[in-house]
C-alpha cells in the first residue's frame, strides 16, 4: 500500500477536476478495472460524463502518484471472461480526499438552495 | 469499417501520448477501446469524434507534464539560467564601473551616483541568486532576486534614462526566474481533466 503524503490534509487536494472526482466516486463502491469505472461514471452521471480511455488512464495515473489510488492486482473479470485487468482501489487518503471533495459540493448547493437557487422552475 | 481496423486505427492514435505513458498504459487502453467496439458503432462520425477529442484533451496534457516532470530536462534549463544570470550579474558590474568613470569626468550629480551603486547592487545580487541557483538554495535565490528587483526598479526610477537593455535584463530576468521558482507543482494540474 502506498504511504500517505507527509503533512498534506485531504483539503489541500480541493477542487478536484470533475473527471477525478467521477473516477473517485466510482472507486468508492470497491475494487474496479478500467471499463467498469468508465460504465460507472457514465451511469451515474446519466451519460453527462463520459470518459475516454486516455482521459480515464491520464486521471488514473495522476491519482496512483498522489497517493489517491491503488493497484490491486490483474485477473479475468467474470463478467466479461477475456483477458485479464487491472484492478484499482481507493487508498485510505483517497477515501479522505473524496469524503472532503463531496463535503465542499454539499456546502455550495446547501449554499444555493438558501439563495433559492435551486428547486425552483425556471423562468 | 470492421473492430480489427478500428483498433488499428486506434493503436496509431495512441502514438500522441508519451512513450513511458504508453509502455504503462497502451494494453489497458487498447482493451477499453475494443469494449468501446463491441457497444458502439465503429462506423459512426460520432464514435470516432469521441475518439479523437479523448485524445486530443488528454494526449498534450499527458505530454506536458512528462516534459514538467522530467528533472533532467529542468534541471539542464535551471543550470543554464544561473551560469547566465551569473554572467549578466558580472557584465552588470562591469558596465556600472565603466559608467562611473564616465560619468567621473564631468560634474557628477548625487542621484546618478545611486543609481550606479543600485545598479551594481542589482548586478551583485543578480550574481548571487545565480550561484543560489546553482547551489540549489532556492530560498536564497528567491531573495536575491526579489531585492535585484526593488534595486533596479529604484535605480530606474533616479536614472531614467537607463537603456532599453538593461531595463530588459534588469526586470526581465528576476521576474522570469522568480516566475519558475515559484511554480507551484499540483497533483492535479488545472488543464487535467
Amino acid at each position: 500500500m502506498r504511504k500517505r503524503q507527509a503533512g498534506r490534509p485531504p483539503e489541500a487536494y480541493l477542487p478536484l477536476p470533475p473527471a477525478t472526482f467521477h473516477i473517485l466516486l466510482a472507486l468508492a463502491d470497491g475494487e474496479l478495472h478500467g471499463y467498469a469505472i468508465m460504465k460507472g461514471v457514465a451511469a451515474r452521471s446519466e451519460g453527462s460524463v463520459r470518459l475516454g480511455p486516455g482521459t480515464l488512464y491520464g486521471s488514473l495515473k495522476r491519482l496512483l502518484k498522489a497517493g489517491l489510488v491503488e493497484e490491486c492486482g490483474e485477473r479475468v473479470d467474470p463478467e466479461r471472461g477475456d483477458e485479464r485487468r487491472r484492478y484499482y482501489r481507493l487508498t485510505p487518503l483517497g477515501l479522505s480526499v473524496v469524503r472532503a471533495e463531496a463535503r465542499r459540493l454539499d456546502a455550495m448547493v446547501r449554499a444555493a438552495r438558501r439563495k433559492k437557487l435551486l428547486g425552483v422552475r425556471p423562468a | 469499417m470492421s473492430p480489427a481496423a478500428a483498433e488499428r486505427i486506434y493503436r496509431l492514435l495512441l502514438r500522441a501520448y508519451p512513450p513511458d505513458f504508453r509502455a504503462e498504459y497502451e494494453r489497458e487502453m487498447v482493451l477499453l477501446f475494443r469494449d468501446q467496439c463491441r457497444e458502439s458503432d465503429v462506423r459512426t462520425l460520432g464514435f470516432w469524434t469521441a475518439v479523437i477529442c479523448d485524445v486530443a484533451r488528454s494526449a498534450p496534457a499527458l505530454r506536458m507534464e512528462a516534459w514538467r516532470q522530467n528533472t533532467r530536462t529542468m534541471e539542464v534549463i535551471m543550470k543554464l539560467a544561473a551560469i547566465l544570470t551569473v554572467l549578466l550579474g558580472v557584465l552588470g558590474i562591469a558596465n556600472a564601473v565603466v559608467e562611473w568613470v564616465a560619468g567621473s569626468k564631468g560634474a557628477i550629480d548625487g542621484a546618478y551616483v545611486l543609481a550606479v551603486v543600485l545598479g551594481v547592487l542589482a548586478s551583485a545580487l543578480l550574481l548571487g541568486a545565480g550561484v543560489a541557483i546553482l547551489l540549489r538554495r532556492q530560498q536564497a535565490a528567491r531573495l536575491a532576486l526579489f531585492a535585484s528587483l526593488v534595486s533596479v526598479v529604484a535605480a530606474r526610477l533616479l536614472f531614467p534614462w537607463m537603456s532599453i537593455l538593461s531595463q530588459l535584463v534588469g526586470f526581465g530576468l528576476p521576474v522570469g526566474l522568480l516566475i519558475t521558482l515559484y511554480w507551484p507543482r499540483r497533483a492535479f494540474p488545472a488543464g487535467a481533466a
